[in-house]
């Protein structure tokens, strides 16, 4: 008998009203928290791997608590490394750098921390809220993203680095383009030729991101405690701000949080879009939306809100995929269905029809991990941010066991140190003269997919593609970002005496 | 340094092209036409704006976001160079270290090494420190969780 929505939602809660359910979920928070702050090695999709054959033996509402605890808590904790080290965190919360660190350095990693859980938690209940309310709708929005309209909107997060690059949109460019090429090093999947392999068997796969994205933030950071040879907030600067402070800066920031946290939900339901670009798009929809983007890159709190409330809210987007069509959006949402299917139930139309309840239960205990992965954050932050004050000869070890473990778990291939150490060599140059780094990271991360979807598009439509409704509308919603942004940067050229005065005193910094 | 920065990207575009351009369309489109090609374009634009200074005359006016960290000098340069390449040799030497006798030894013992020498940390606690790091790579992944590292190629 199918359930009403109301019914279901009912029963989705009665269901996990249970002490195992909730003992179970506190270890899954226990679990996604220490995994925020362990080395890269130890992420998500590794605990879901050891788990899983563990929980599936369960009560599936017993089991779906402790998967859903972790994962949730993981992502709203994921902001430690970037705020703290300097080092991205897991994909999603790479952006998040940008801004995080320079707050770190400037003594107020704090108030970074608690902007990044407050607009963490909201995010995760925008998420869940979306989620719930997606159910009777979602699926035919679904099915309209076809690969022409997942290249737009490729090409739309491309466009971004016109935004992110501000002062140095050649350097940006160059570098955006140079992450393209990276990204086509290995086998083409569609050709099955070998571009840029020079008979290497270990370039066959390419370069992995997360190796990049390690070495070009993660070694640049460290060497800065080692050329000062001073802790992260031990550098010459007064400690400020508090964590209440953050969360006043949340609150303040709403309707950013709102904007990226929709932002995130919709990344998280569009199939084959991932993690990867999530923290970046709302990143440079936070500094194009800016009254004074100058500011984002040198430790403005809405440059941490941004991508942290989309990363949390991604989850959201995440489940409707995965729950309501039945397919997974990465590593961790697949083993999630797998564990689904071991206890009987079948993600997708089936599940909606014949255990809506169960999805509502997912739900449930998706809200109840926001908040409590909030809390979480909360009480823990003012003791992890004491590590920002160890001195330089704990920190640089520490760094170099989440740089070299980190970049090694990955293959478990010596090769890929020699990587990470020649990317961190080219990062630390890029810093120096100016070319900015995640413009090529950017680059990085959409040249693959970009090519697949161009390919898929034109194989399956020719050029008739591009006259698709729904290409139409995206293409015009690129052009209207790009047009403000390039209207924004017009008139903050226009500076008037004393911000131009700020920005030659930068300028002579540089030199 | 910074020209030389640009020579090497450069050089890199350029490489690209010339092995890309025998490729068939539909795998050169991408890496030749889309990056290599106009990331030659930029970087000789680049090149052009150092040599000519245009980036001081003209940069100052422009508006908009600084998207990565400003590189900012704190030290002298002497000194800087001499902490920067003591640095990256740190990096070389875990990483051959790693590859020669393994992570689960290497990584206690480069962090050993780095406290006490670098950090002139006394012995206790430059020893608590490699320990805590053995105990993390072996302890948590080897004995918790059944993850092996790979030997060292002195031990295979």
């Amino acid at each position: 008998m199918e359930l009403s929505i109301i019914d279901a939602a009912a029963k989705g809660f009665f269901n996990i009203l249970q002490f195992e359910t909730f003992l179970a979920l506190l270890v899954g928070v226990s679990i996604g928290t220490f995994t925020a702050v362990a080395p890269q090695g130890l992420g998500m999709p590794l605990v879901y791997a050891i788990m899983l054959p563990v929980v599936i033996k369960w009560n599936p509402m017993t089991g779906i608590a402790l998967l859903i605890g972790a994962s949730s808590v993981s992502a709203i904790c994921a902001a430690y490394l970037p705020i703290l080290f300097g080092i991205p965190g897991g994909s999603g919360s790479q952006a998040t750098v940008l801004d995080g660190y320079p707050m770190g350095k400037r003594g107020e990693g704090r108030r970074a921390l608690g902007a990044s859980f407050m607009a963490g938690g909201m995010g995760a209940l925008i998420g869940t809220l979306t989620l719930a309310a997606a159910v009777p709708v979602a699926q035919p929005l679904i099915y309209l993203m076809g690969s022409p309209e997942l290249f737009v909107v490729m090409l739309w997060g491309l466009s971004m680095v016109a935004v992110l690059s501000g002062r140095r949109p050649i350097k940006g460019l160059a570098a955006a383009a140079l992450g393209l090429l990276v990204a086509m090093v290995g086998q083409q999947a569609q050709s099955g030729i070998m571009r840029f392999v020079y008979n290497q068997p270990y370039l066959l796969d390419g370069f992995a991101i997360s190796i990049i994205a390690l070495a070009l933030f993660g070694i640049p950071s460290a060497l800065d405690l080692a050329l000062t040879k001073l802790g992260v907030e031990q550098q010459p600067v007064p400690l400020k701000g508090s964590l209440f402070d953050g969360v006043k800066d949340t609150i303040r920031e709403w309707w950013l949080v709102i904007r990226c946290s929709f932002v995130g939900v919709w990344i998280g339901i569009v199939p084959g879009l991932g993690s990867q670009v999530v923290d970046w798009l709302a990143y440079g929809h936070a500094a194009q939306s800016s009254k004074n983007p100058e500011n984002f890159g040198r430790g403005d709190v809405r440059g941490v809100i941004a991508p942290e409330s989309a990363n949390d809210a991604k989850d959201g987007g995440d489940l409707i995929t995965t729950l309501l069509l039945g397919f997974p959006q990465g590593v961790v949402t697949a083993l999630f269905i797998v564990a689904l299917l071991a206890w009987g139930y079948l993600p997708g139309p089936e599940m909606v029809k014949k255990n809506l309840d169960v999805v509502y239960s997912i739900i449930w205990i998706q809200g109840i991990s926001g908040i409590v992965g909030t809390l979480v954050g909360f009480v823990l932050a003012a003791q992890l941010a004491k590590l920002a004050q160890v001195r330089y000869t704990f920190m640089v070890p520490l760094l170099f066991i989440f740089i070299l473990m980190g970049a090694f778990s990955v293959n478990r291939d010596p090769v890929d140190l020699l990587v990470v150490v020649s990317f961190g060599v080219l990062g630390f140059f890029m810093r120096r003269f100016g070319y900015p780094r995640p413009a090529m990271i950017l680059g990085l991360v959409l040249g693959d997919l970009m090519e697949k979807y161009l390919y898929r598009s034109m194989a399956s439509y020719g050029f008739s593609w591009l006259a698709r409704p729904a290409v139409i509308v995206l293409l015009i919603l690129s052009a209207i970002s790009f047009f403000f942004t390039i209207r924004g940067r017009l008139k903050s050229s226009s500076v008037g005496p004393a911000s131009l005065k700020r920005a030659m005193a930068r300028t002579g910094d540089e030199n | 340094m910074r020209t030389n920065l640009n020579l090497f990207f450069a050089a890199i575009f350029l490489i690209a092209i010339v092995s890309g351009w025998e490729w068939p369309y539909i795998a050169k489109l991408m890496p030749v036409y889309v990056a290599a090609l106009p990331g030659l374009i930029l970087v000789l634009i680049q090149l052009y704006r150092d040599a000519t200074n245009w980036e001081s005359r003209v940069e100052v006016k422009a508006g908009g976001i600084e998207m990565d960290e400003v590189y900012q000098a704190k030290l002298d340069s002497k000194t800087e160079t001499l902490r920067t390449v003591i640095f990256f040799g740190w990096y070389v030497g875990g990483a051959i270290g790693i590859w020669l006798i393994g992570i689960v030894y290497a990584l206690p013992i480069l962090v050993f090494f780095y406290a006490r020498i670098d950090g002139n940390e006394k012995w206790i606690p430059s020893l608590i420190l490699g320990a805590c790091t053995y105990l993390l790579i072996w302890g948590l992944f080897e004995y918790l969780l059944d993850a092996r590292w790979p030997p060292g190629a002195l031990f295979r």
